[in-house]
């Protein structure tokens, strides 16, 4: 019973671990980060598991606890962001970018977007990844309302950080 | 915003961006104990009652306790040692009530606000432990002044000399300086590790209660 359990989780997290991926890519500064994240992440997605009922799709329950893990129960790596691991970091992100200006234009918003808060950066996310102001509000706990007011000021803020 | 829109198209289009982590090493990675602040809470909540447990145990054979039992102030004293227990069973019930309810599934707000009560739980808990102690000693001091034939030999002896007040104030600030170092070796306790624990979790906090205003 428990094998089977952990077949079907390890099999639906790897299909779906790009998730995961993106809230590490989003929330660390690092590869070794990147991976601790990832693994916390993994473990409280497993022990959540159990209770998984299957009336939600498994992807949008990731999205819940991947957030919630590193927003709230992640403790950041003591060692402070180094610049030049940072700058490889980006350059992986943008790599794909084609044309220059563009590939300039993004280095710029990822920079941005990595500049914001904890809980920002959790609304963005959730906007890049197309989610309804309803699930926003539901995932954060926030009024759909007041989704919709802070996504207007954090996109302000982003303009601000991008032309100073 | 056009930068957003770009950001959003790049940010899809992410096929082979990521790096695709093997069923084998998922697998591993579910064997691994977590190391999340909840876990850490927990352990230092159950060191906390462990550590008022053990002090309340340690104190009760002392050679003072003993000499307690000789002045009849049991009808003073088990009541309150009862009352002490039943306290910390009510607080030990509540603690594991918040602990259960705190799950990774709710909302990022609700998550937090469990967190935070099983956390207030025990400052409860910790500062009922301070009250008690400040209590226990005040009405230790009194069954002394009462009973202690050497403790009255020496008022009167002070009384007889004109000293009795400087006597007082010496009993009264001796105990006060040790429950000022006590309760400080205790808040610093607080500041240094809930501090480092909890400091990420009530700034995200506050940023989320800043949206209902």
């Amino acid at each position: 019973m428990k094998k089977e359990l952990e077949h079907n989780f390890v099999e639906l997290l790897e299909k779906h671990q790009n998730i995961v991926h993106k809230v590490c890519r989003l929330y660390t500064n690092n590869q070794d980060a990147h991976n601790d994240l990832f693994q916390e992440i993994t473990i409280q997605l497993w022990k959540a598991y159990p209770k998984f009922r299957g009336d939600s799709k498994f992807s949008t329950w990731m999205y819940r606890v991947g957030l919630n893990t590193a927003i709230t129960l992640y403790r950041k790596n003591k060692r402070r962001i180094k610049t030049e691991e940072f700058d490889a970091f980006q350059y992986k992100i943008s790599a794909e970018a084609y044309d220059d200006s563009e590939e300039h234009q993004l280095k710029l918003m990822y920079k941005a977007v990595r500049q914001l808060n904890d809980i920002d950066k959790a609304l963005i996310f959730l906007y890049l990844e197309d989610k309804s102001y309803k699930e926003i509000s539901e995932t954060m706990g926030i009024s759909e309302v007041n989704a919709r007011v802070k996504m207007n000021r954090i996109k302000t803020k982003l303009k601000t950080i991008l032309n100073p | 915003m056009d930068e957003l829109e770009l950001l959003k198209k790049d940010w899809n289009k992410n096929g082979d961006k990521y790096p695709k982590l093997s069923y084998d090493e998922i697998y591993k990675m579910i064997l691994k104990k977590s190391s999340s602040i909840v876990k850490w809470i927990f352990i230092i909540s159950l060191l906390e009652f462990v550590f008022w447990g053990i002090i309340s145990i340690a104190l009760k054979d002392t050679e003072s306790m003993q000499r307690f039992k000789n002045y009849d102030a049991d009808k003073i004293i088990i009541p309150l040692t009862i009352f002490g227990y039943i306290i910390l069973a009510y607080f030990f019930y509540l603690f594991f009530k918040n602990y259960k309810t705190i799950s990774v599934t709710d909302s990022a707000k609700v998550l937090m606000e469990n967190i935070l009560k099983t956390r207030r739980t025990v400052k409860k808990y910790v500062a009922f432990n301070l009250i008690y102690l400040v209590f226990s000693t005040i009405v230790v001091l009194f069954i002394e002044f009462d009973k202690d034939a050497e403790l009255i030999n020496q008022v009167e002896q002070a009384s007889a000399n004109g000293e009795v007040f400087k006597f007082y104030a010496i009993i009264i600030i001796t105990t006060l300086l040790l429950l000022a170092v006590a309760v400080g070796v205790l808040l610093l306790f607080y500041w240094l590790v809930y501090g480092l624990l909890l400091g990420r979790l009530n700034k995200n906090y506050k940023e989320l209660k800043k949206l209902e205003v």
